[in-house]
């Protein structure tokens, strides 16, 4: 009963608070300027991923940040803590209401902005190409940013109780997060930093569920067929000593890179295991610390 | 005797440096309103804290009703009713919503939850509040709900820190009467450093000084350790016959001295000598001079004098402490006094 408690109390001190009102008009508006000024250029993948944009690299993973930081560091948080720590409610019981109250919050709001606005996208009639994007696509990607979501407010939550200075805390988050491409770069995982996660959506937002039934159907897809004839010219190319084709060119930001092994599940892992680690740590920290 | 709390050589150091309370060994009997006395500082909410599992003693052990304190003991705190200095409450809750919580975290079903929740805001006078946030409170309704937070689980055992910090008389008023009150059929625990209501409410102090306890047991017994009090005579009448007066009451046997001040006399007396037989005698002269009595107050400042007799030969001793408190410790009669 006392998590249970201490979560829905969280929650309605988190949709009281002005950063989480003022987030919420913020996204929408976002949401609303990238839609329009995409309406009509971008495929519906693209446009979708778009919209993630905001929320995987730039700037809402701040809001992430500073609402995992706030329950368990500075004065005032601290003084409520005793407030509750000092009735039979164990550290445990507090810490865990704190953050899935925060992840609930932020995944809240994500959703309750993106899900109406990627069904828009996908059912308008809209003047650009026909695409195919799956369930199982829209599906995977809400997880995907969700996940991260979910790991920016475990970060925080985890160098909130660690640090037990808000501004401290975030700054240093935002010092980790934002080279985090390069970090990632250099361990040889770049496929999980945030902007080859949004780059990778649109491949995604395609994906079927059941990809082997598909292809028994359509053995050589045409981005496949692509791929073979390119390969096979740069071949005739090499053998005849004439110049390299100049490589394809590029679409743009979310069409860089083609994602074919992108994999839900490996990402899942990718996020997940470090929020569990996060969420831990945080666990052993607080649970170990004098209030 | 049976005890509420109990701690053995309990220490708190702080980042390694900063001794916050230092092997303090103390006993506080089952029923009785303990007063944790001691100047800003001295280690009396850091005592509490630890006696709530908030913070981890460096070293040393502290139970409650036989259980063990800590960060994890939810039993221990079950038994516990805490009101912290001046409460920081959420601000966007109203009253009965905030006790309400409280009553789910300590686990309380509706059936008995529920109807708590207005006779304990009738108890502490905000039943006219229920509609307001608690941020519009002020200090005084703020300390008010705040003991209406501690008695939600209708706990055996209050610890109090500073109840009447920030309070104006009247509501000072109320809040010692209810430690009274609550006395009755609890233990309670008031840490201050306010002598007044140490001196109205408590049985039993403990007198704490740089994380130290230099002296627990009863009340009766710190007044004691006072060797000299005085009786304070206001009187109405003429100058010359008050300054003859002052004089001769001087000169009474067992009187160590008596000074004036305007139409007060301060008569010094020693305690062990008969204060009641110099009172008398006094009382007699002030009559046969034809003065007016207008008050008449035994014991003024007793307990800070005591507080402040205690305090200074903590100083005073030095090096020396250890064989002082291992003396103090066989005067006093219920809590043993730490080294």
């Amino acid at each position: 009963m006392p998590t249970t408690a201490l979560f829905r109390h969280d929650l309605r001190t988190l949709s009281g608070s002005w950063l989480v009102r003022l987030w919420l008009a913020a996204t929408a508006i976002l949401t609303l300027f990238l839609l329009t000024a995409n309406w009509g250029q971008f495929q519906t993948a693209t446009l979708i991923a778009s919209m993630l944009f905001p929320y995987l690299v730039f700037p809402w993973f701040l809001v992430a940040v500073v609402l995992g930081v706030a329950p368990v560091s500075g004065a005032q948080a601290d003084a409520l803590a005793d407030g509750f720590l000092s009735r039979p409610v164990t550290r445990y019981e507090y810490l865990i209401a704190a953050w899935a109250a925060r992840v609930f919050t932020v995944v809240g709001i994500f959703l309750l902005v993106i899900v109406p606005a990627i069904v828009l996208v996908v059912f308008a009639n809209r003047p650009v190409a026909e695409e195919t994007v799956t369930l199982y696509g829209i599906l995977g990607s809400l997880i995907v940013v969700s996940l991260v979501l979910t790991l920016l407010v475990s970060l925080g939550f985890l160098l909130g109780t660690l640090l037990r200075r808000p501004l401290l805390a975030v700054v240093v988050l935002i010092f980790v997060w934002f080279p985090i491409n390069m970090i990632l770069h250099t361990f040889s995982l770049e496929e999980f930093s945030p902007i080859s996660l949004n780059q990778a959506i649109p491949t995604l937002l395609r994906q079927p569920w059941n990809e082997t039934e598909v292809e028994s159907q359509n053995p050589l897809g045409d981005h496949d067929a692509e791929m073979v004839a390119r390969q096979a010219a740069y071949v005739m190319n090499f053998l005849s000593g004439e110049p390299a084709p100049p490589p394809p060119s590029k679409d743009g930001f979310f069409e860089q890179n083609n994602y074919d092994d992108f994999s839900l599940g490996r990402v899942l892992l990718g996020y997940g295991i470090p929020t569990l680690a996060a969420v831990a740590l945080a666990l052993l920290s607080f649970c170990s610390r004098d209030l | 005797m049976e005890t509420a709390v109990r701690t053995e050589h309990l220490t708190k150091v702080y980042a390694g440096r900063v001794i916050a309370v230092n092997d303090m060994t103390l006993q506080v009997p089952r029923g009785s309103i303990y007063g944790l006395l001691g100047p800003n500082g001295a280690g009396k909410t850091t005592t509490l804290r630890l006696l709530l599992g908030l913070q981890r003693a460096t070293a040393g052990s502290a139970e409650i009703f036989g259980r063990s304190c800590g960060p994890n003991a939810v039993e221990v705190r079950r038994s516990i009713g805490y009101l912290p200095t001046n409460p920081k409450l959420p601000g966007n809750l109203r009253p009965v919503e905030y006790l309400d919580l409280l009553g789910q975290l300590c686990r309380l079903p509706p059936e008995i939850r529920k109807p708590r929740l207005t006779s304990l805001l009738r108890a502490v006078g905000l039943l006219g509040a229920t509609d307001q946030r608690i941020k519009t409170f002020s200090t005084g309704m703020n300390t008010r709900l705040g003991i209406a937070a501690s008695l939600i689980a209708d706990p055996p055992l209050l610890l109090w820190d500073e109840p009447t910090a920030g309070l104006d008389p009247s509501a000072r008023r109320f809040t010692l009467d209810l430690i009274r009150e609550m006395g009755k059929n609890r233990t309670v625990v008031v840490a201050t450093h306010i002598l007044g209501d140490i001196d109205q409410i408590c049985d039993h102090v403990g007198v704490m000084h740089e994380g130290r306890m230099i002296f627990s047991g009863k009340m009766r017994k710190m007044k004691q350790r006072l060797q000299c009090d005085g009786i304070s005579l206001e009187l109405d009448g003429d100058d010359d016959v008050l300054q003859r007066l002052t004089g001769q009451i001087a000169e009474l046997d067992g009187v160590d001295a008596c000074t004036r001040n305007g139409n007060t006399l301060l008569v010094r007396t020693s305690a062990a000598r008969g204060r009641a037989a110099v009172l008398a005698a006094a009382l007699k002269l002030v009559d046969s001079h034809g003065l007016a009595l207008q008050t008449i107050y035994s014991g003024q400042n007793e307990t800070e004098n005591a507080y402040l007799q205690l305090l200074q030969e903590d100083k005073a001793h030095g090096f020396n402490r250890f064989d002082f408190n291992t003396q103090d410790a066989a005067d006093a009669d219920d809590g043993p006094v730490s080294p």
